[in-house]
């Protein structure tokens, strides 16, 4: 196959699922609790003479999130209306910021750095427009589509919580990329407040693909981040066999099914879609600069800052990422380390170790409640550094224990023991094992540790000091 | 001539001359014997729930709860929001729509002791000037009634006009309180943009229209309008405002050709004469002003006007309102109900905004149109800078029934002296001037923008002067 050049866009639409309310109303704007159409009220319904206030919260968040980026912030915004009719959208209208036609969206033109953890380097796309509109309502048909179903059933709950979306320049050079850089997106507005990106259909994802030598494909309705990749690798795939077995690529717009894992050809309009775009005249123009004053953009911990602040304490890029991708244990590992925990204890125990056990037993890791209290983490620092306990002793008799009550130590830490009486008596009921590690069976004397460690009933051990006093006992012998 | 103004009941009321509820249901007796004809209402309040009120009314009064408009009879055009009367905007489309909520003026209207006796006809969607547009029937003039009592509020002003209401609320797009007024001997007035809460009001063109005080004299109107005015933060066109004070007794008026000229001459003579009669005293007149952009208000008005009606009435296909077509498909069913429900001059607007905003023509209507707005807007505030400006309401007496609808550049042109008000977002009173043949004419005065005051000063020492307030017809 030959490697053909190709560009991908991405236009990436995140809920503001954090924002409390809805962006003209003050339903809930986290919907999915509720029984179908009771988050509504007449502003999201659309009943006549019900007018739409832009709400502060989600302006505010949007703002924040523009400024994180860089955007030129126009001096106001003006919210336009985009007309179709559809079962979900109760005024045939949606209220979303177009450029042309008199609007004004809440950033023109940005920069999103994200980091590449694989390569360990920092890359960037241009972001050519934020705006901010209304999510519609849920569409369900009784036979699978708009023109077969005798019946609709609608839902209107998630109807007016503000969208984000965010039009990136068709820049970005491969489907890995593409997906680093949506989750630095999102992990960026989940340090805003904005966003809680597992929450389903928080994001939705339309990448573009222009093959060299073929026109524009868009894929749409992509919901995770993975199948962002996926599709893209697919698509890219595609094209370059359209254009090996000389043919030509059409511009057209392409559906992801992510069961199947490959991208379909939407069936192609008629006619040019005519939006009837013009300024909404409920709503005046909103001036940006007090919003963005309140929103305090400048003080937010963004993902590349509270990484740097990480480094600083010493941690590996590699370590400092893995903390940064999970806001707690970020924000925790911070805390500890400025009540005097030792920077590189702790991120060990918060990237690697307390996460590997949090994953293990099913415990969500984006929840703060489920992490240790920061003093835990200290008082754990300060038993290793003062040399009470090896690191490996906390790891393996504590931090399980944590999982269960992370609020007070002291009732966890286990008895010392001396390791020598075990061992002996593991040696003597283990005489098949320690025959085979004689004859070099390596495997052999990590059970022979095991054993011991088993025996020895939570009470505190360094496995490195067993395996050390076992090695040693089968060279004497 | 019967004389009766909504202060004279309130006096009565309070001094214990008039009693509650002999009054409320003496009204709906008068409904009861004229509406067959008149037809000036689309839904009704009952004799039960009449007498609710108006317990509920004396009870707040006996708590000491001070109010402004205790007991008085006040009607509401059916295009703003009730929750405890159908609202249909006079559109088969809204038939038997009940709003789940009160427009914010309909809230305010029962917190100050008004008991709303029941819902007004209009032109569908107060599109149009004759209310013949509605759905629910013609309304006819309480003066002649072979002729329309004008629109869209027609419905608001036949219900004053015939003595069954003190108070009525309107809306104003283009000329939709000032033009009925006018045609029926009663008072309207369209205030400052901005100035009374929209929340509420079913639109037709958002950027244009207020809700509006109508009533049989200038001081009924200030009642009123004290009673509805004020920021909402419901509605984000609301402003945060104070109408100007207004003491002094010296008004300049300025009367620019094009606002008089091209009007009937009974018209023309009966403006005339008033403003000869009131001239000195502390009101200087100065005539022969330009005003030429007049020329352009009409295409630029309903240009704005049509594109905003497009996209406020996409949203009635029949999914969120009782009254619907059925269809195999969404699309079906949308088509069906918007086919069958919405009527003939609603449908030629929505066509005609469509038109406004699509690609390739929106650069040379609706932008076009918002330019256009932008210099008479400059203009007018301009000119009122300086002066009040006087002309008339209509370029008419009340056309016969039937007579203008068939030809709409007829129709619209019926509109030519108010929409200017609208597109300036400035207040406008039209006010009884005179009678030629026993029909009512009007006169219109437009101020600068929160010169409310200032207008009803005018208004009220006009109307003391004329003696032509609180007339009821055929009385």
């Amino acid at each position: 196959m030959i490697r053909l050049k190709y560009k991908i866009g991405l236009e990436i639409h995140t809920q503001l699922t954090e924002s409390k309310t809805k962006l003209f109303c003050d339903c809930d704007s986290d919907y999915r609790k509720y029984e179908p159409n009771t988050n509504v009220c007449p502003i999201c319904l659309g009943l006549p003479g019900a007018l739409p206030v832009p709400r502060r919260n989600p302006l505010k968040l949007a703002l924040a999130v523009a400024d994180s980026f860089n955007c030129e912030i126009p001096d106001y915004m003006v919210f336009t209306r985009k007309h179709y009719f559809y079962p979900d959208l109760p005024k045939n209208y949606q209220i979303t910021q177009y450029e042309k036609a008199g609007g004004i969206p809440v950033c023109l033109k940005g920069i999103l750095r994200f980091f590449d953890p694989d390569k360990l380097l920092w890359k960037s796309v241009t972001l050519r427009r934020m705006n901010i509109e209304e999510d519609p309502g849920k569409t369900e048909y009784s036979e699978g589509n708009i023109l077969l179903s005798e019946f609709a059933y609608l839902d209107y709950n998630r109807s007016g919580v503000p969208l984000l979306e965010i039009v990136t320049e068709p820049e970005i050079e491969t489907p890995k990329d593409a997906r680093k850089a949506v989750e630095y997106l999102l992990l960026t507005m989940e340090y805003i407040g904005a966003i809680n990106p597992r929450l389903e259909g928080s994001f939705r994802v339309d990448a573009n693909v222009s093959v060299e030598g073929g026109e524009r494909v868009e894929v749409k309705n992509i919901g995770s981040t993975l199948d962002l990749e996926k599709a893209l690798k697919y698509e890219i795939f595609r094209q370059t066999k359209i254009v090996e077995e000389g043919g030509k690529i059409k511009r057209e717009t392409r559906h992801w099914d992510s069961i199947r894992g490959v991208t379909k050809p939407l069936r192609s309009k008629e006619t040019e879609e005519e939006y009837l775009y013009f300024p909404d005249p409920d709503i005046p123009a909103i001036e940006t600069k007090p919003l963005l004053m309140e929103a305090k953009s400048k003080e937010f911990l963004t993902p590349d800052k509270i990484m740097d602040k990480i480094l600083m304490y010493g941690v590996s890029q590699k370590i400092a990422w893995s903390l940064v991708t999970v806001k707690p244990s970020a924000e925790l590992f911070l805390e500890s380390v400025r009540i005097g925990a030792n920077p590189k204890i702790i991120a060990r125990i918060l990237a690697v170790d307390y996460k590997g056990l949090m994953k293990k037993s099913g415990k969500n890791i984006h929840d703060k409640n489920n992490w240790p209290k920061k003093e835990v983490l200290k008082e754990l620092s300060s038993l290793i550094t003062n040399k009470v306990y090896t690191y490996d002793e906390i790891k393996y008799n504590i931090l399980p224990k944590l999982l269960e009550n992370n609020e007070n130590i002291s009732s966890l830490l286990p008895e010392r023991i001396e390791p020598s009486n075990l061992i002996i008596a593991v040696l003597n009921e283990e005489k098949k094992a320690v025959q085979d590690l004689i004859s070099g069976k390596k495997e052999a004397l990590d059970y022979l540790v095991g054993q011991v460690l088993k025996k020895a009933k939570g009470k505190a051990l360094d496995p490195k000091l067993v395996r050390k006093i076992i090695e040693i006992n089968i060279k004497k012998t | 001539m019967k004389k009766e103004t909504a202060f004279s009941i309130l006096e009565g009321l309070k001094n214990g001359s008039i009693d509650f509820e002999d009054y409320a249901l003496k009204r709906l007796e008068i409904i009861q014997k004229k509406d067959p004809i008149i037809n000036a209402y689309i839904s009704l309040e009952s004799e039960e729930f009449i007498r609710d009120r108006i317990k509920e009314i004396k009870d707040d009064l006996a708590s000491g709860k001070k109010m402004k408009i205790p007991g008085l009879i006040v009607s509401i055009k059916d295009n703003i929001s009730t929750n405890f009367l159908p609202t249909t905007a006079a559109s088969k489309i809204l038939e038997n729509y009940v709003p789940p909520y009160n427009a914010t003026v309909v809230e305010k209207i029962l917190n100050e002791g008004g008991i709303i006796i029941g819902k007004t006809n209009l032109d569908e969607f107060a599109m149009g000037s004759t209310t013949e547009f509605s759905a629910y029937g013609v309304t006819k003039n309480p003066w002649d009634i072979t002729r329309v009592p004008g629109g869209s509020s027609g419905g608001s002003a036949a219900s004053l006009s015939y003595g069954s209401a003190d108070l009525s609320l309107g809306s104003d797009t283009g000329g939709s309180v000032r033009l009925p007024a006018s045609y029926t001997a009663t008072v309207g007035l369209k205030p400052t943009y901005g100035t009374i809460s929209r929340y509420g009001l079913i639109p037709y063109a958002n950027s244009l229209e207020q809700i509006s005080p109508m009533a049989r004299s200038v001081k009924d109107v200030s009642l009123l309008l004290d009673v509805i005015k004020g920021y909402d933060p419901r509605d984000a066109t609301s402003l945060n405002y104070e109408y100007k004070e207004f003491d002094e007794k010296k008004f300049k008026i300025c009367v620019p050709d094009e606002f008089i000229e091209g009007s009937e001459n009974p018209i023309k003579s009966t403006i005339y004469n008033l403003l000869e009669k009131i001239e000195g005293e502390g009101i200087i007149i100065e005539y022969g002003a330009k005003f030429d952009k007049l020329n352009y208000a009409l295409s630029t008005y309903y240009t704005i006007a049509f594109a905003e009606a497009a996209s406020n009435l996409s949203r009635y296909d029949g999914k969120l309102y009782p009254n619907y077509n059925e269809g195999h498909s969404y699309r079906e069913m949308s088509e069906n109900t918007r086919r069958n429900n919405f009527g003939f001059e609603v449908k030629k607007r929505i066509l005609m905004g469509i038109f406004a905003l699509s690609e390739g023509f929106i650069n040379d209507y609706y932008i076009a149109a918002t330019k256009g707005r932008r210099l008479i807007r400059d203009e007018i505030l301009k000119i009122t800078k300086d002066c009040i400006i006087a002309g008339s309401v209509s370029p008419v007496l009340p056309p016969k029934i039937g007579e203008r609808i068939n030809d709409p550049l007829k129709l619209y042109a019926m509109d030519i002296y108010t929409v200017v008000a609208n597109l300036a977002g400035v207040p406008a009173l039209a006010m009884p001037a005179g009678f030629y043949n026993n029909l009512p004419i009007g006169i219109q005065f437009m101020a600068g923008p929160f010169e409310e005051k200032k207008l009803l000063a005018l208004g009220s020492f006009i109307e003391d002067k004329t003696g032509l307030y609180g007339i009821i017809a055929g009385d």
